[in-house]
Parts: structure tokens; C-alpha cells; sequence
């Protein structure tokens, strides 16, 4: 199947490649039909196109295919130690979705994939099976969204509306659904659950501006995060990551005092915060395809293979970042790495 | 660089004159044209030999991944939804010796019909076709990709195939296949001009050839290891990212004469401490 057309009208997708098995699963003839003028190019498999060699993918990101496909195996990963499992032993965390539609200059996704396309795994219950058997029967930490934004996605395939039934059903899964996004359909169209969390990353606007390419604006998150809070979704706000710069370092206080001054602190479940950190190996790939990029031209230190600031200078901004926290937030509550 | 790539001179002819290329008399082994910018290989027909010349031209002219890779050349249409003379985009190749497939990202020729072809070892005639006859050959696309994977980044590959008949190859006349590439060649120019806008937009390095040339006189005389120049060419950059005249950081050094590796690492020292 090869589709003669110019690129989309609405401009979303550049390609779209569908797995030749992909193609009878509904969420595959949803999409075909939606974007029906984009072009769409049959493949085998999601990695023919994903893994190809020379891809670059700053290029592709102002460029994103969708790539739509069925996943085979290893539905759920156990949680890596750069990332935070907010006091839970057992914590995994899976990926409906590989890459994402922001394009964040500090995404470690840039040096873990060798494409900026999108991948779109259409079975979902594959999923849901697999977490039932691979979860265990206590209570165990879910991160669903983490190599990309499903919030952020919703309006292109609502993964979140195909997996709260399940999700309402395994109340021993604690799920976190971590977002930049300013979309609030799901939390308007569905009911709250004990067992969903909703981790919205909040960033001063100096920072959005400077890094976070077509994220919604910190006033846009503020609003969605009020939505969901007031729907009773349990909600979580991730400062993270945090940047050490002169020219960033002195608008986290008034960034702070300014989302307290919108969010009740009393509707915050907790708090996630950490500093800007990378593995070794994502730096130097995203180095090379970044060569323009300020952040990657500075020198960090390196530990046990992560790159992140000096110890003493994020002790010292922690600190002060703690202090201004605390006024409206417990210590117990701000889970730090 | 730009490099092109024709299986024949019918199809390199009207490029040729369109961007005034001149013969290279000190290559022998396949016809080979230029100027400054660009540089031509007529490959001959198939795979094989679009592979050999698609590798030889970059290895003569290519040096980066950024350099621009273009095939141009005729297919044969299995039905008539494109009139001859029409120009494809080619976002799949499915080589039919191997099965293999091959993507290059075509973010170029937003007007441009996109396009899967079939490339083959044999010229394909309508009796061959079968029943589903919607598709579209050629006998080099498949040799150019797997050369090309090796050099260039997949947005960095145009393949750009012509209609010249509806699977009747024999009965193709030479001054209209010609005429059909002329009438594209401003098309394929503007898509160059497409590629190398992107390339200029996210590649290469910050700093210029004359600033890198520079840091390379500097590296050497200060005694330098590689590791050490290029630690001095990261935090010229970084000066430059941060508004500083990248040239300036050396300046007070430029007298100074070391005799030894120690030495010339103490100069890097100052030289970051400054940069900071």
C-alpha cells in the first residue's frame, strides 16, 4: 500500500508507516481515516523504519512520522534508577507509546532512540494481559507514561480512555500518567480513581521558552492541573528538571510562590524534584545532534555514568528550593533524587 | 556537496547544462562531471553499479553526512495514474532480488507525489506485471540506498524517479526521456535548496571553517593531544553559544610558546577558566 498524496493538510504527521499486521486493529483504521491525506507507507516491522541507520533526529522531530505497530514482547520494564519510584518496591513502568509530540531540548529520549518518529503500539489488550500476569498481586508502582506524553496524545489515540476500565478494575496497580500537557478531556470525561495519579511537570516560563518546544505554557498547565484537582484526581507536581544557571537560577522563587499562589497546596498529593541528569552515553549521541544547543556545550560531572551538576551545587539550590517549598508543602511530602 | 547519481547520460544531460558541470578529465573510472557545489556519476544500468558509483563519488567529493545525495532517473509505471514526464518522490524501496526495503525520509517536494518502487534486476515488461499492476520499477534505487545508509543522513537521499513509459521500455525515445528531465530540473533544484536549508538549520558545528582552522593552528603549536584540542574547540564553542567572539579566547595566548604536553595543558586550563 502506498498512498499518492501530499503531507497531511493539518500538517501532524509527515508519514504514516503501518506494520502490515497493524492494519486490521481498530485503532490503526481510526488513524488511517482521520489523516487520510497523509501518506502511508506499508511495512513489516516498526524497527525496518525506526532503527534505520542515519537518522537524525532533531530533522525528524520538526518532521515526525507516526509508525504504527504491534508489540511482540516485554510489555512492561522494571523502573529505572534515574527516575522516581516515590517510596514503592515494586515499580515498572510500560510504553504504549515510544517518542513524544513535545520536543524538549533536555529529553534524554533524543539519546535513547534512534528515531524522533512516533511509534503507536494498536494493541492494547496485549497490554492488559501482560500486566496481569506480570504484576504482582500486591500493590505495585505503574509509570505509564514515560517515554512519551498520553495526555499530550489523547486527541490522536486516547490510550487513557482504553485503559481505565482495566485500571479501575486492578486497584492494586498504583498508576502515574506524568504530563506537560494542558489537554483536560480526561479528566473531565472521566471519574477520579484511587488508583490513578496524575504527575503534571511544572516549569518556570523562562525555562519553557528556552527548552521545551511546543509545550503548553505555564499558565495552560496551572489550569489543567486546577481541573483535575477539582475533578478529585489525585495530583502530583514534578519540578523536574531543575537547570543551575544564572540566567534561570533566580525565577524558581517567584515560579513556586507564583503555582502556590494558583494551586491550593492542600489539593497536592506530593512532590517530585530533581535536577537536570542524563546518562553518559544519551549526552554524548544528543551532543552531536545538538551541536547549537547551550546545555549540551556545558561541562557537568559525571556519576556512576549519569552527567548531572556539581553535588554541592545542587545540595545549595536544593536547599533553597526546599525552603521555599516548605512553606506550603511537608518535607515527607517532596520526594527528591 | 551534492552528489548525483544517473544510471544514464540521457538522464545526466539536462542536469549537466542546467547547473553547467564540467567533465573531470582525472577520473577514468565512471563519466563524472562538476562545479563547486555539485558533482555528477553516470553509473550505467542496475544496482550494482549505482552502489559502486553512488560509494566511489562520495569517497572522491563526499565528506559528511550533510552532503546531499540525489538519484534521478526514469521508471516504468504498472498503471497510468501519472502521465510520463511526471516526477516521483520515492519514500519506499523494496529490492525484489533481496526483499529488502529501504526508507529514506522524504521531507523535501511538499507538491511532489510520494511513491513505493520496486527495483529490479531485469527491465520489467507488461506481460511480467500480473495483475497488480499499481506500482512503479527502476533497476538502481535499491544499489543507491544501500550505499547511501552508509554516508548520509536518510533526509540527505532524494530519489527522484521519472514516468517514462507504462512498462514499454522499448519503445522509449531518447530527445523526449531528455526533455521530461530538463522540465525537472528546476524542481530538483529547489529541492536541493529545500535539503541544504534544513542541513543549515540543525547540523554542523557552530563555529566556522575559518574559526576551526584556528583551533587547529592553535592545537598544534601549543603542543596539543587530540583529546586536548578537542576540549578547546568545546569550550570555543561553548563562548561562542554564550555571544563571546570564539577567536578572542585565544588571543592572549598567541605568543606564548611551550615546549612540552605540560605545558600546553596549563595554557588549557587558563583558557577555561577564562571561558567561564
Amino acid at each position: 500500500m502506498s498512498k499518492s498524496s501530499k503531507k497531511s493538510n493539518n500538517g501532524m504527521f509527515s508519514t504514516i508507516y503501518v506494520e502490515e499486521r497493524a492494519l486490521e486493529y481498530p485503532i490503526t483504521r481510526q488513524l488511517l481515516e482521520r489523516y487520510a491525506d497523509c501518506p502511508v507507507i506499508a511495512i513489516r516491522h516498526y524497527k525496518d523504519v525506526f532503527n534505520r541507520p542515519g537518522q537524525h533526529f532533531a530533522v525528524q522531530k520538526q518532521n515526525q512520522s507516526l509508525i504504527l505497530a504491534v508489540k511482540e514482547r516485554q510489555f512492561l520494564y522494571e523502573g529505572p534508577e534515574v527516575c522516581q519510584n516515590f517510596g514503592h518496591p515494586n515499580f515498572y513502568y510500560t510504553s504504549f507509546l515510544l517518542n513524544c509530540v513535545f520536543d524538549c531540548e533536555y529529553c534524554y529520549l533524543q539519546g535513547m532512540y534512534p528515531s524522533a518518529n512516533i511509534v503507536a503500539f494498536v494493541n492494547v489488550e496485549d497490554f492488559q494481559k501482560a500486566m496481569k500476569e506480570v504484576l504482582p498481586e500486591k500493590q505495585a508502582f505503574l509509570a505509564v507514561s514515560y517515554d512519551t506524553d498520553l495526555i499530550a496524545f489523547h486527541s490522536i489515540v486516547p490510550y487513557l480512555d482504553y485503559f481505565y476500565g482495566f485500571f479501575r478494575q486492578n486497584q492494586g496497580l498504583l498508576v502515574e500518567i506524568r504530563t506537560k500537557s494542558a489537554n483536560q478531556s480526561f479528566y473531565r470525561e472521566h471519574e477520579p480513581l484511587e488508583n490513578i495519579i496524575i504527575a503534571f511537570t511544572l516549569t518556570p516560563d523562562e525555562v519553557i521558552e528556552k527548552y521545551e518546544r511546543h509545550t503548553p505554557k505555564l499558565q495552560a498547565r496551572i489550569k489543567a492541573v486546577n481541573t483535575a484537582i477539582a475533578r478529585g484526581f489525585k495530583v502530583r507536581l514534578c519540578f523536574d528538571p531543575i537547570f543551575i544557571d544564572p540566567e534561570i537560577d533566580h525565577v524558581y522563587e517567584p515560579f513556586y510562590r507564583h503555582v502556590f499562589a494558583q494551586i491550593d497546596p492542600g489539593g497536592i498529593m506530593d512532590i517530585g524534584y530533581g535536577f537536570f541528569r542524563m546518562s553518559g552515553d544519551f549526552f554524548k549521541r544528543i551532543e552531536k545532534i545538538r551541536s547549537r544547543s547551550l546545555l549540551y556545550a556545558e561541562d557537568y560531572c559525571m556519576d556512576k555514568g549519569v552527567l548531572s551538576y556539581p553535588l554541592s551545587e545542587r545540595e545549595r539550590i536544593q536547599r533553597e528550593h526546599m525552603d521555599i517549598l516548605s512553606d506550603y508543602i511537608s518535607k515527607e511530602k517532596i520526594f527528591a533524587l | 556537496m551534492v552528489l548525483f547519481v544517473t544510471a544514464l547520460m540521457v538522464e545526466a544531460s539536462p542536469i549537466i547544462e542546467y547547473f553547467r558541470l564540467k567533465k573531470d578529465m582525472a577520473i577514468h573510472e565512471f563519466p563524472v562531471f562538476r562545479n563547486s557545489d555539485i558533482a555528477l556519476i553516470v553509473s550505467g544500468v542496475g544496482k550494482v553499479k549505482s552502489a559502486m558509483a553512488s560509494a566511489y563519488l562520495h569517497s572522491v567529493y563526499g565528506s559528511k553526512q550533510e552532503d546531499i545525495l540525489v538519484n534521478i532517473g526514469f521508471c516504468g509505471a504498472g498503471s497510468n495514474r501519472h502521465p510520463p514526464g511526471t516526477m516521483l518522490a520515492i519514500n519506499k524501496i523494496t529490492d525484489m532480488d533481496t526483499g529488502k526495503d529501504y526508507y529514506p525520509d522524504v521531507f523535501f517536494g511538499q507538491d511532489l507525489p510520494k511513491e513505493s518502487i520496486r527495483c529490479y534486476s531485469k527491465p520489467v515488461q507488461r506481460e511480467d506485471a500480473g495483475e497488480n499492476n499499481d506500482f512503479y520499477c527502476d533497476m538502481e534505487s535499491s544499489g543507491i540506498m544501500e550505499a547511501a545508509k552508509k554516508f548520509v543522513y536518510s533526509h540527505n537521499v532524494a530519489i527522484l524517479k521519472i514516468v517514462s513509459d507504462y512498462l514499454e521500455p522499448q519503445n522509449l525515445d531518447k530527445e523526449k526521456l531528455k526533455g521530461f528531465v530538463r522540465e525537472q530540473v528546476p524542481q530538483v533544484e529547489k529541492i536541493i535548496s529545500e535539503l541544504k536549508q534544513l542541513n543549515e538549520s540543525y547540523g554542523g558545528s557552530s563555529l566556522s571553517v575559518e574559526e576551526r582552522g584556528e583551533a587547529e593552528a592553535f592545537s598544534e603549536r601549543m603542543k596539543f593531544t587530540e583529546a586536548m584540542k578537542q576540549m578547546l574547540l568545546k569550550e570555543m564553542k561553548y563562548a561562542k553559544l554564550r555571544g563571546k567572539e570564539p577567536l578572542s579566547i585565544l588571543g592572549p595566548f598567541m605568543d606564548i610558546k611551550v615546549e612540552s604536553k605540560v605545558e600546553g595543558k596549563k595554557i588549557l586550563e587558563q583558557i577555561k577558566q577564562k571561558v567561564k
